[in-house]
């Protein structure tokens, strides 16, 4: 039987996928655009003279890739200590009933509603004393444990079969074992989503970097990024060449982990 | 279990431990071209000599009321900062007085605080002025002022510029949308806001109407661009394209345009009943709370000595707000003089009246959003009216507090 070929679904698909790559295309295409080119009134798609000036400009101007590497540092770093500690909580809430659970669990979904411009001088006072303004820590410890984390988790392995815990504690394995070797192998997807979301958030997160780091050897690319606009100029030619760089780390852990995320957001329930 | 207890309050130790020493000395600052780089190599100098280390932390300016506001409500406040007049305001309860640590009499643009102590050392001065693409003016034979004492009138100036009408030509040219760019040409009018300081306001004359009518109709003429010109950053950009003949904004541009591909040049501002411009510039001031406050009085001390502050000037380089400074602006000598001119040729009532509406908290963004209404008029309002609202608006703005 001949498959029928859906031409209308394909159509609005192709349109929104065009709707949402534009500016991502412009941004990219203007970063080979001369000067002149990016401050015209009546600015073209695509450049009229390529140019790879931006590019090298960035890497002269600034110390741009140290800034990938801090990046890279802190969001690899972060989003490694956030899935030990993410589905250790997620595993918690949801394997183990004991006083208060109930609670726990709605006072870590409560703080999703809060964003972090409100607890952000909280959060910086507590950093402040333990001395770890302008480290690394400051950067990779406060986001290891993130509501939005633990409910995605948490989501994911209540759909687990309690008895599958229940028979690897009748054959006497310890409560370690079964979250190594019976929870992880079966929350894959949902690790990876949740690894994929945590790399996006902290490979983009500028306001958090902004309060806590002051030396500049510690700057991750988007504060570098941020730093090329100043009060009357805007250097948009570094701005967009260095966007263009910044969407690549992200786009390479999209497509390794792209299988398990597609899977992942569907059993969790996650949009992104 | 007992053993990861263990290892977690192991660590947590160590890391408070760690807490208990005091950060380095820190110049928060923000930069739109070489200030950062000049400002580092005073501040090596000054480690030289006196052994102090002062750590520079450039952010983004967009994010700097952020990064400020938390490193003080967070216990962290930075020794120094580079400060605008806004900033000054919004903390004026964190500043610290610098009263007696440099002499004030040498310098312009000072700010004090309501004891009437000065509360920052002036670093620099900006002046609102008016750069124009000579190839376009050229190019359409447009005769434009070449003597020194030579001032459009804004009728000539509108019949001269209207020339360009090209299709090289996205419009006559761009203004600044800021509402420190349009009040120049209310002073140029020949009024000031303040008829009785925070009391009474000449903005209903008729001079004032009809200054901001020739604004408005420029606007809907599109003699000033208004496509894209909503701020600062993108009017230079606009201008930058080789498709305007003017943009009326200020002197940080010098430095930024010298990489541009046509003749450019800077020309007096058109006259009305007079000249003006406004003052503008940024300060360092240091902060209660640092750890740090004596030092950096005595950073700020060293800074305010001729050499170093003239250093910092000509450096960038900046109009400089000491009396007595001979700045060389070397490539930028010409267009340097212009600006300087349009500062000599301001009466100092313009320059006063300015300042009574930076000392107040929110005033300057009714005047933004003033400047806002005027350039896009969405509610069709007549000059009158949308200067009344100025006025009713900042009236009560200074009678908040």
């Amino acid at each position: 039987m001949k498959r029928k070929v859906r031409w209308p679904s394909y159509l609005i698909a192709i349109l929104i996928v065009v709707f949402f790559l534009w500016p991502v295309l412009y941004v990219i295409f203007s970063s080979f655009k001369t000067l002149n080119e990016i401050s015209s009134p009546n600015p073209t798609f695509f450049p009229d003279q390529w140019t790879l000036q931006s590019y090298i400009d960035v890497f002269q101007k600034a110390n741009f890739l140290r800034y990938i590497g801090n990046s890279f540092f802190v969001a690899v770093s972060s989003t490694a200590l956030a899935v030990v500690i993410n589905t250790m909580a997620g595993y918690a809430l949801s394997k183990f009933r004991f006083k208060g659970d109930k609670i726990i669990l709605i006072i870590i979904l409560s703080t999703i509603m809060l964003p972090l411009e409100v607890i952000m001088v909280p959060i910086y006072r507590v950093l402040t004393f333990f001395g770890m303004t302008d480290t690394y820590a400051a950067l990779i410890i406060p986001a290891a444990a993130t509501p939005t984390g633990i409910f995605l988790m948490r989501q994911y392995l209540v759909t687990i079969p309690d008895d599958l815990i229940e028979s690897a504690r009748i054959d006497g394995a310890s409560e370690w074992k079964i979250f190594t070797r019976i929870i992880v192998p079966n929350a894959k997807a949902a690790i990876a989503t949740l690894a994929i979301f945590s790399f996006m958030w902290r490979w983009n997160d500028y306001i958090w970097p902004l309060i806590a780091i002051t030396d500049m050897n510690k700057y991750t690319m988007q504060l570098a990024i941020a730093n090329l606009n100043g009060e009357f100029s805007m250097d948009y030619n570094g701005i967009l060449a260095s966007a263009t760089i910044s969407m690549v780390p992200m786009l390479f852990v999209f497509l390794i982990f792209q299988r398990q995320f597609v899977q992942g957001t569907a059993q969790t329930g996650m949009k992104g | 279990m007992k053993k990861l207890v263990l290892l977690f309050s192991v660590l947590f130790a160590l890391v408070a431990l760690t807490g208990c020493g005091k950060g380095p000395m820190q110049l928060v600052w923000f930069s739109d071209g070489v200030e950062g780089t000049v400002m580092q190599g005073l501040l090596d100098q000054y480690e030289e000599e006196t052994g102090v280390e002062i750590e520079l932390v450039s952010v983004a300016y967009d994010s700097y009321e952020a990064k400020l506001a938390t490193m003080i409500s967070g216990g962290n406040a930075p020794a120094l900062a580079r400060v605008t007049e806004g900033h000054l305001t919004n903390y004026q309860d964190e500043v610290i007085s610098l009263e007696g640590v440099y002499d004030t009499t040498k310098f312009a643009n000072l700010f004090f605080n309501a004891d009437g102590d000065v509360v920052s050392l002036p670093m620099d001065v900006t002046a609102n002025g008016m750069f124009v693409n000579f190839d376009l003016l050229d190019a359409y034979e447009v005769d434009y002022p070449t003597g020194d004492d030579e001032v459009w009138t804004w009728d000539t100036f509108y019949t001269e510029m209207s020339k360009l009408d090209g299709d090289d030509v996205a419009a006559p040219g761009v203004i600044d949308h800021k509402g420190h760019r349009f009040m120049p040409l209310i002073y140029q009018a020949g009024v000031t806001v303040w008829d009785t300081p925070y009391t009474t306001t000449n903005l209903t004359s008729q001079a004032a109407v009809d200054a901001t009518q020739r604004i408005m109709d420029y606007f809907e003429e599109g003699f000033f661009d208004i496509d894209g010109a909503y701020d600062t950053q993108n009017s230079a950009s606009l201008f930058r394209g080789g498709q305007y003949g003017f943009h009326i904004s200020g002197n940080w541009n010098v430095a930024g345009y010298q990489d541009l591909t046509f003749d450019w040049g800077v020309l007096p501002m058109p006259k009305d009943a007079n000249r003006a411009t406004i003052l503008g510039g940024k300060s360092m001031a240091a902060f209660e709370g640092s750890g740090y406050e004596q030092e950096a009085k005595d950073f700020i001390a060293w800074m305010a000595q001729d050499a170093h502050h003239d250093a910092y000037c000509e450096g960038v380089p900046f109009l400089s707000p000491r009396y007595d400074a001979v700045i060389d602006f070397g490539d930028y000598e010409a267009q340097y003089s212009v600006f300087q001119d349009e500062i000599s040729a301001t009466a100092s009532e313009y320059s006063e009246d300015w300042f009574n509406q930076i000392l107040i908290v929110g005033m300057y963004p009714i005047i933004n959003d003033w400047a806002q209404a005027v350039a896009t008029n969405p509610d069709g309002k007549t000059a009158l009216q949308l200067l009344q609202e100025l006025e009713t608006e900042l009236i009560a703005a200074a009678n908040a507090e």
